[in-house]
């Protein structure tokens, strides 16, 4: 049975339906969609107990011939770092359409949109073949371009079309080296083993450029440090569902195609390594000390995640399988972390109407249930103890270690600077005097409840017992660190 | 089978007081009667199983030491939950759990319908339940948790009355002198593991080590004296004691009267064996015990109440047990504390009815010390105890506790930064609304800045990056970009505006023709 075909189709076909409907049938539009991605979600969590932990290979395997003449195919397939991946993506669709309810009418184009971006970021984390990673790659651009155009805040068309030029100047990097690539596969095939064989014969001087162009495409998306400016405007000017998902899976697309290509081209990558490290560590602080300089929230989160993805990036340029387990690790648990703070702080906006920190005080009293889960997601991104970035931050920590020794130990001072600006935070809204002009807000209601609920257990479920999530990945984790030893 | 009995013993008033503040907390509704009863009913069952202690070491022989298990070990530290079963320990503990439950009877009414009631049940049973481990243990490390429960209970009910604060300050005062000794105590533990590796009572006895006057052996029954004499307050630990009637009189009769106050001498007792090879410790005893007899001997009898006259009577009466335990009468002592401890006991239960039970009027201070003015004087004061000792540690210390906190305020806050401190919080919308009438919202110009050394180095580089992004990553490439996008999206369509007109149309062909031919 194709699970994977199936699991892409299913967002699709819900798309497809609402396309029927009337416009003004919200309630149904909504539920439709929800119903779809909550489908997508419960087959990726199947796929748990089928997936099998103990091998390295590929999983789901689906094959299908596309084009011969340009040697293009419909392969799909899942191993170690596409399955957690899966997972985060369904479940933080999941969760953004059940957040979607305040989003502004009309709301059919909306959740078509939503549905679209799901399949084709679920297609970007299952593809087997660079050619249809390429094409979902893509795909999810324009989704995203028309919900932050249409549906986000007051500065949204800068925002959009920056987002927009960004991406794009970067996938065109990426693009020629692809066919630098395809043109070294010996038979002329754009699939990712055929690649990954036709790459080692290329010149090292080659292999470093195409590497290059490979690291613009995913380093824009990831984002890394110099190449980030798209990052805080789109965060900022997206309606709240959709920052839920460009900060928890688009930017782990980044990443996750890094992973991919450092698998293809091993050599190049390990020349790259010192570079990789050190933009890890701009990123980790820069993120971190523009963070603590923001007063509005939703920026201080996109810059947060800047800090967070140096992490992951340090993570993988350490090579080794305790870094690079640690990598994936921190991919989810930002995905969780960051998609849980967007999730709250987009609520909270829908009711105040306002991210100044300076505007809020006194949220305990008002909101007990805001205060409880934020607090929890603030902390949970400083990496306390017990909660997933814990697990993540020490693995990465322990992984950086063993490649560069001291100087890794930077990573402890952006965990100060994100415990600064997390406590900061916390201290500005929850404590204090209550304000009459927030006096009167309401706290989470149950379908938003269930929402922020599910990334909350998460987040403490992996922090206090990693084992099963990182069972998932660990397997293909020690065969790509593999490829490293020299 | 006397495993599980000896265990049972502590365990059991404990289990019903934690059983009291779970009610407490979980806010039961349960009869106070009930609880009484509960407490008298479970020191009765401990004063059983004592008994049946008793019988059995008199049908089978005693014990001696007795094993349950391991509390807790690491590398050669080992610390064991055991027991010591001799006739000094059975001896005491029968008596005390006697007491213990006469006391809990007595407080079923005494306390009946007072505020505060099950708080008063909930730490006897503490207290019950630490006297008997500081007299079954077997070990030093269970003694002094014993020894530091009780001293926890007393600090709680001197300071019964919440709403005194002379209570609560009397409370500090004994919670502080007793705290002098048990640094002495944790020297002792200390002291013998590392120069025996074991905390045992029966092996701290068989010590010998060296003959030098101020040898090994010296030095951890020093550690062990001091931790007996604050206890039992001898001099010049007295004070705290006079201070500490503020609670309700049967846990006074109990602690200062009975039970607590010998602690101190129970631990002398225990650790007779070695102590007598000690000479220059047994004469510091008998000199301290006979300082104690005078000093409570002369004050007691100037004072004028008759809970003070008790304690006074006390401390000269324990002073002359600590004298007897000098000389060298261990057994001797040992019948002084348990007779003494019934008869204290007896008074201060009737001490509140007093006034019901005597006819005469109380006797005037005797003729030879109202004469002696400055005796007289000096035995009112309590000898100045008190004031020496606050003078030569208390005011030192808060001298030197002022001089911390200013180089606090004027060095280490300046470098570290308050941590989010009154500066940055707003506490009450009171002051809320006076920073916005003085001007403007204070907080929000507040972000962004940091305190201390390591929050201006952030500050300076966060504003440097900030300008960076600014003017670098956002406007260079996003704002920049898209405006100079747009400039030269109007010049084009301007060129074609132009191109377009059918005069440069004409121009164009023309030209084109030109060069084709």
């Amino acid at each position: 049975m194709s699970y994977l075909s199936l699991l892409l189709g299913i967002p699709l076909f819900g798309m497809g339906i609402i396309f029927l409907l009337s416009p003004r049938q919200y309630t149904l539009i909504r539920r439709i969609a929800l119903l779809h991605s909550g489908l997508a979600l419960g087959l990726a969590g199947w796929l748990w107990f089928l997936f099998d932990t103990t091998v390295a290979t590929l999983q789901f395997v689906e094959h299908l011939q596309w084009n011969t003449h340009l040697g293009t195919s419909y392969a799909l397939g899942i191993d170690g770092f596409s399955y957690p991946m899966v997972l985060l993506t369904a479940l933080l669709c999941f969760v953004s359409l059940l957040a979607s309810k305040g989003v502004r009418r009309p709301i059919k184009g909306y959740y078509m949109l939503m549905l679209v971006l799901e399949t084709a970021t679920l297609g970007v984390f299952m593809a087997r073949d660079w050619a249809i990673f390429y094409l979902f790659w893509e795909v999810t651009l324009i989704p995203l371009f028309f919900l932050i155009n249409f549906w986000g805040g007051p500065n949204r068309h800068g925002a959009s079309i920056n987002f927009m030029l960004y991406t794009l100047g970067g996938s065109v990097f990426m693009l020629i080296s692809l066919l630098v690539l395809f043109d070294a596969s010996p038979n002329r095939s754009f699939e990712m083993s055929a690649i990954a064989l036709g790459a080692k014969t290329l010149p090292l001087d080659t292999q470093i450029l195409v590497f290059l162009g490979f690291l613009i495409g995913f380093g824009v998306k990831m984002p890394v440090f110099p190449i980030h400016g798209w990052l805080p405007l789109a965060h900022v000017e997206a309606p709240s569902p959709v920052s839920i998902l460009l900060s928890g899976i688009l930017l782990k697309m980044g990443a996750y195609g890094l992973i991919r290509i450092s698998g293809t081209l091993p050599t190049a990558a390990l020349a790259f390594q010192d570079m990789l490290y050190a933009l890890a560590l701009i990123g980790l602080i820069y993120g971190g000390l523009l963070a603590w300089r923001q007063r509005d929230l939703k920026r201080m989160i996109a810059y947060a995640s800047v800090s967070h993805m140096g992490v992951v990036l340090m993570g993988i340029a350490s090579f080794n399988l305790i870094g690079m387990t640690g990598a994936v690790l921190q991919m989810v648990a930002h995905g969780l972390v960051a998609g849980s703070l967007f999730l709250l702080i987009g609520l909270l906006y829908e009711r105040t109407h306002t991210r100044d920190i300076g505007d809020y005080s006194s949220l305990v009293l008002i909101t007990p249930r805001f205060a409880l889960f934020t607090v929890l997601a603030l902390v949970a991104g400083t990496g306390l103890p017990g909660t997933a970035g814990f697990i993540a931050e020490l693995h990465t920590l322990i992984g950086g270690f063993q490649q560069w020794g001291w100087s890794a130990s930077i990573l402890a001072l952006g965990v100060i600077i994100s415990a600064a600006y997390a406590l900061r935070t916390i201290g500005r809204l929850f404590t204090g005097p209550v304000r009459p002009s927030i006096r009167n807000i309401d706290d989470l209601r149950p379908h938003e409840l269930i929402a922020v609920g599910t990334l909350a257990v998460s987040i403490i479920v992996i922090g206090i017992y990693p084992a099963p999530t990182v069972s998932l990945f660990t397997a293909s984790v020690t065969q790509f660190s593999t490829l490293f030893i020299q | 089978m006397i495993k599980t009995l000896v265990a049972l013993i502590p365990l059991l008033p404990w289990l019903v007081g934690g059983w009291i503040a779970v009610a407490r907390v979980g806010r039961f509704s349960i009869n106070e009667r009930k609880i009484g009863h509960l407490s008298t009913l479970s020191a009765l069952v401990v004063l059983l199983l004592i008994l049946g202690l008793d019988v059995i070491a008199l049908i089978q022989g005693l014990p001696g030491q007795v094993d349950v298990g391991t509390w807790f070990e690491s590398d050669i530290y080992h610390v064991p939950i055991s027991f010591t079963l001799d006739w000094l320990s059975l001896g005491h503990g029968t008596l005390v759990a006697l007491l213990m439950t006469i006391s809990m009877r007595f407080s079923t009414n005494y306390l009946h319908h007072e505020a505060g009631m099950m708080r008063f049940m909930m730490v006897m049973n503490l207290f019950a339940g630490s006297m008997m481990l500081i007299i079954l243990s077997g070990n030093a490390v269970l003694t002094f948790v014993g020894w530091e429960l009780a001293g926890v209970s007393s600090f709680l009910l001197i300071g019964y009355a919440l709403d005194r604060p002379i209570a609560t300050r009397n409370a500090q005062r004994a919670m502080v002198t007793n705290r002098i000794g048990d640094a002495g105590f944790i020297l002792g533990i200390f002291l013998a593991y590392k120069w025996m590796g074991s905390v045992s009572w029966d092996q701290i006895h068989t010590l010998e080590l060296g003959n030098d006057l101020i040898s090994q052996t010296s030095l951890i029954a020093c550690g062990f004296m001091l931790a007996a004499l604050a206890k039992s307050a001898q001099f010049p630990f007295s004070p705290w004691i006079s201070r500490a009637l503020d609670g309700p009189t049967p846990s006074s009769a109990i602690f200062y009267g009975a039970l607590m106050v010998h602690a101190g001498l129970y631990l002398t007792l225990r650790l007779a064996p070695l102590l007598v090879q000690e000479p220059w410790i047994m004469t510091l005893l008998v000199i301290v015990g006979l300082l104690t007899a005078f000093y409570g001997w002369i004050s007691g009898l100037v004072q004028s109440d008759v809970k003070s006259a008790l304690i006074f009577s006390t401390i000269s009466q324990v002073g002359l047990m600590f004298f007897m335990c000098g000389m060298g009468w261990f057994t001797l002592a040992a019948w002084a504390m348990a007779a003494h401890a019934s008869w204290r006991a007896w008074q201060l239960f009737h001490a509140p009815s007093l006034g019901f039970m005597t006819s005469k009027p109380a006797q005037p201070v005797p003729r030879w010390l109202s004469n002696q003015h400055w005796l007289y004087t000096a035995a009112q004061q309590r000898f100045w105890l008190e004031q020496i000792g606050d003078m030569l540690f208390t005011h030192s210390a808060r001298k030197m506790a002022q001089d911390t906190r200013m180089f606090e305020e004027r060095v280490v806050d300046r470098l570290i930064g308050v941590p989010s401190g009154e500066s940055d919080t707003i506490s009450s919308l009171v002051r809320w609304q006076a920073m916005k009438f003085e001007g403007g919202d204070h907080r929000k110009g507040h972000i962004g800045y940091g305190q201390g050394v390591f929050g201006k180095l952030i500050q300076t580089v966060a504003t440097l990056l900030h300008w960076v992004e600014k003017h670098m990553v956002l406007k260079g490439t996003g704002e920049n970009f898209l405006s100079g996008l747009q400039m030269l999206g109007n010049q084009l369509l301007r060129i074609d505006l132009i191109l377009s007109r059918p005069r440069y149309l004409i121009f164009m062909i023309v030209i084109t023709f030109v060069i084709i031919l």
